[in-house]
């Protein structure tokens, strides 16, 4: 499958593992891999909570509704919300649940 | 009579409620030397943020110390789809409709905070409840609003839900109106929020016509995971909010500031008399008293206040960060955990503007003297607290909020969280943790989980107003 209109999407996991999934036009990285059944963390779906956070390592996505949980500077740095994420090219993605504490941090510590 | 009875006859009580059978107890005493002893619990336990993807659930743990399986994970409902984050529940009916004949404690109204999707479940009986109703996200959002939280029946056939966000997750939220017979939206409950932006729990009392809601923040900002800078940024709330029950309506702010950061669970007296409550500040660590003065309006005192605390491995001092906290059904005793920290306090509250620290039980966190119990490690620290009808047992789980939980206590996401218990001794001003009891939510079937808020059939310390 390798048609224009989709591209695919390589998600690295945190042990190394990956999974290579193919996105339609304007479909969401979630949806594209519960299409699948390729898991991926979530919650909200519409850009709000920051619990499917992950890296773009290459390529480029569009977010099709405002990455609300992502701050300015977390945006700059590569973070990307997959529940509202659309890829607009062949991309490659670091993912897992432990992202989203990564992008804010901890406090105090 | 048996503590799971969803109803029972008015007449057991000797109460003068023209013997019409509800679905509560006439006042906060009956309840807590007539209610029997809890048999069951229901443990909401998501799964958002886990390593292991998977649906939610609703857990039911086997209270009976007569069973084969006490303290055992006996049954779970599992929620239809993943994301949602079950935080807090609550009935379709408690002792604020103690005079609605034919209806019954029957039906558990269970919110998805990330996903506003709302579930109903039937727990007709008690140990085999299941999932019979969902209101999805999109008929939430319809009128503005998403992260339920709060779920409270009232008196009027209805069930209002305190919502933090509006359909974006950004501020204002309000409060989602529900209908007790079939559980569909009427709408939003209040007329006027006035200067409400931020909400998070409440409480209500009809008898002196009010209600007292608290702020976290915009579901943006708290959703992503606990940011400094957004305090800094005057993101967080810090004050609560007094409303005419009655109307509907915003009527004052009391407004903490420093002395009240993001105030979170809301406690008002069991006792419908009392015009006070108490709110725990997560963030600034200490329990803020409001009440009502003699010309009507409410005014607050600080009644305890917690230090931060150095530790090693920390570059700056750490807070207590109370995340619960919970009245006894006598009001004598108020108990509440310090998530970071470690611990749960015993106060006397008899004196209610002068709390008194009786006891003290250390359990995970970063300070607890106590790391395992039955060899398993704590993972988390003391969080949602719930409390038998007798005061004699003290129960609770160790997560907090998955975001939250993965910064703090990473451990939670690989392993789950766990359900732990303590005898409590009203008659002598103390408690300890009973290491018989161990519930592990990393065993849970379909996946480890994050043990959260605990409720018994027949109601409990957090679920019941008395009109």
């Amino acid at each position: 499958m390798t048609d224009a209109t989709t591209h695919a999407v390589e998600l690295v996991r945190p042990n190394g593992e990956t999974a290579t999934i193919r996105a339609e036009a304007g479909e969401t990285i979630v949806d594209a891999a519960e299409r699948v059944d390729v898991a991926l963390p979530y919650g909200c779906l519409y850009g709000a909570c920051g619990t499917c956070a992950a890296e773009l390592l290459e390529g480029e996505v569009r977010h099709g509704r405002s990455p609300r949980a992502l701050k300015p500077s977390a945006l700059d740095e590569g973070y990307v919300l997959l529940c509202v994420a659309a890829p607009e090219s062949d991309c490659r993605l670091r993912v897992g649940h432990e992202i989203q504490a990564e992008v804010v941090g901890t406090p105090w510590k | 009579m048996s503590t799971d009875d969803h109803s029972h006859d008015a007449e057991q009580h000797g109460h003068e409620h023209h013997e019409v059978e509800g679905p509560g107890y006439p006042t906060p005493a009956a309840m807590r030397t007539e209610g029997g002893r809890e048999k069951t619990a229901y443990v909401m336990a998501p799964r958002v943020g886990m390593e292991e993807e998977g649906p939610d659930m609703v857990g039911v743990v086997d209270l009976d110390p007569a069973s084969d399986t006490y303290s055992e994970l006996i049954d779970t409902v599992e929620m239809p789809n993943n994301g949602d984050e079950l935080h807090h529940f609550g009935w379709n009916a408690c002792s604020s409709s103690c005079h609605a004949e034919g209806l019954a404690r029957q039906y558990l109204v269970v919110p998805g905070q990330r996903s506003s999707r709302i579930h109903v479940i039937d727990a007709e009986d008690p140990r085999d409840p299941e999932l019979v109703t969902v209101i999805e996200p999109e008929e939430v959002f319809e009128h503005d609003l998403s992260a339920p939280h709060t779920v409270h029946c009232v008196p009027g056939g209805k069930i209002v839900i305190s919502m933090l966000g509006d359909a974006n997750g950004e501020l204002p939220g309000g409060f989602l109106q529900l209908d007790q017979d079939d559980f569909s939206i009427d709408g939003r409950w209040e007329a006027d929020l006035g200067e409400m932006e931020m909400n998070y729990d409440y409480w209500y009392q009809p008898r002196h016509d009010v209600m007292i809601s608290s702020e976290w923040a915009a579901p943006n900002t708290y959703y992503p995971g606990f940011d400094l800078d957004d305090v800094e940024a005057g993101k967080y709330g810090d004050s609560v909010h007094i409303w005419s029950w009655d109307d509907r309506e915003h009527l004052q702010t009391l407004e903490f500031g420093d002395q009240g950061r993001i105030p979170l669970e809301v406690r008002m007296s069991h006792n419908p008399e009392e015009r006070q409550g108490y709110v725990g500040a997560a963030l600034s660590s200490n329990i803020i008293r409001f009440y009502e003065t003699t010309d009507g309006t409410w005014d607050w005192d600080v009644v305890i206040d917690e230090e931060p605390r150095e530790h090693e491995d920390w570059e700056m001092p750490v807070p207590p960060l109370i995340t619960d906290i919970l009245l006894s059904l006598d009001d004598q005793y108020l108990f509440f955990a310090n998530w970071l920290h470690g611990d749960v306090r015993m106060y006397d509250v008899s004196d209610a503007g002068n709390p008194r620290l009786v006891d003290q039980v250390w359990a995970g966190g970063l300070f607890g003297d106590r790391q395992t119990v039955q060899g398993e490690e704590i993972r988390g620290a003391p969080q949602m607290l719930q409390l038998s009808r007798d005061g004699k047992r003290l129960y609770w789980t160790t997560s907090l909020f998955s975001s939250w939980d993965n910064q703090f206590f990473p451990d939670i996401a690989t392993d789950g969280s766990l359900m732990l218990k303590a005898d409590v001794y009203p008659d002598e001003g103390r408690f300890e943790l009973d290491e018989e009891f161990l519930v592990d939510f990393g065993d849970a079937p379909g996946g480890p989980a994050r043990a959260h808020e605990i409720r018994w059939p027949g109601g409990d310390c957090t679920s019941d107003v008395w009109q």
